[in-house]
């Protein structure tokens, strides 16, 4: 992959962090009737969108298998920006199930072609 | 960013199997595991274009299995907001990582990618840590 292919994917995991962070506040606000939630509908679905169409230019430029660790790491930043910005906690067996699903991606992605 | 709104399963969801938070899980990863094979085929369309609108991925939008992965993905975000308004986002991406067992089976069946030990290796990997994720889920329920 390029250092451009990396930016790419880098913003474009950045992006659906921030992304699945607003879509949470914006849903966690509706049920419990708190106004302003449409705004932050809004700017999760700007910036899922960004991340969307950053995630196809990469998908077009390297194969799935390969993009598969990039997209590994991703619960893992999730997790660390639920707990930041949303006071999300996990358990050990929440992090150790973290932990492995991440391996296992990579093992995945490892994989790659005819193995 | 911070916000003051509880996260953990405060709200109750509607009574039945389609409306369980995690059967919303389940087919949010279905149908995004769908979009993903569905969109590298569109994506492939555009192999070897190399001007601005493809590496943007504006280029891909005229193939119709690109559509086709579009639409699976939007349908995906309903049950995902669905699933959100119950549980934890942390918790909830984490189960969605099942899609990482989906995509390499769904790209062996379609794709005819090849399914081979270290892959199945991964995937039992996977299932193990969704698993540990499914008791942390059911711990944390006890508590509430």
């Amino acid at each position: 992959m390029s250092a451009l292919t990396w930016t790419l994917v880098l913003v474009s995991q950045l992006a659906l962090v921030a992304g699945q962070i607003y879509l949470k506040r914006a849903m966690s606000r509706r049920e419990h009737n708190v106004p302003g939630w449409q705004g932050q509908m809004a700017l999760g679905i700007a910036t899922m969108t960004i991340w969307f169409l950053l995630w196809l230019g990469a998908m077009a430029r390297v194969d799935l298998s390969q993009l598969m660790p990039m997209e590994g790491i991703s619960p893992l930043l999730i997790v660390i920006g639920a707990m930041l910005f949303l006071r999300e906690r996990l358990d050990w067996r929440g992090w150790s199930g973290v932990a492995l699903t991440c391996v296992g991606v990579v093992l995945v992605s490892l994989s790659g072609h005819g193995n | 960013m911070h916000d003051s709104a509880p996260t953990l399963l405060t709200p109750k969801p509607a009574r039945g199997f389609f409306w369980n938070p995690y059967f919303q899980i389940l087919l949010t990863v279905l149908l995004t595991a769908a979009a993903q094979i569905l969109l590298k085929i569109g994506a492939d369309s555009s192999r070897g274009d190399t001007s601005v609108g493809a590496w943007l991925g504006f280029n891909e939008l005229r193939d119709w299995w690109t559509w086709a992965g579009i639409i699976a993905f939007c349908s995906s975000l309903g049950s995902w907001l669905y699933a959100l308004r119950f549980l934890p986002l942390g918790l909830a991406f984490s189960l969605t990582n099942g899609v990482h067992i989906f995509v390499p089976v769904g790209s062996w069946l379609f794709l005819h990618e090849h399914l081979g030990p270290l892959r199945i290796a991964g995937i039992t990997v996977i299932i193990l840590g969704i698993l540990l994720l499914a008791q942390s889920v059911a711990q944390a329920e006890e508590k509430v």
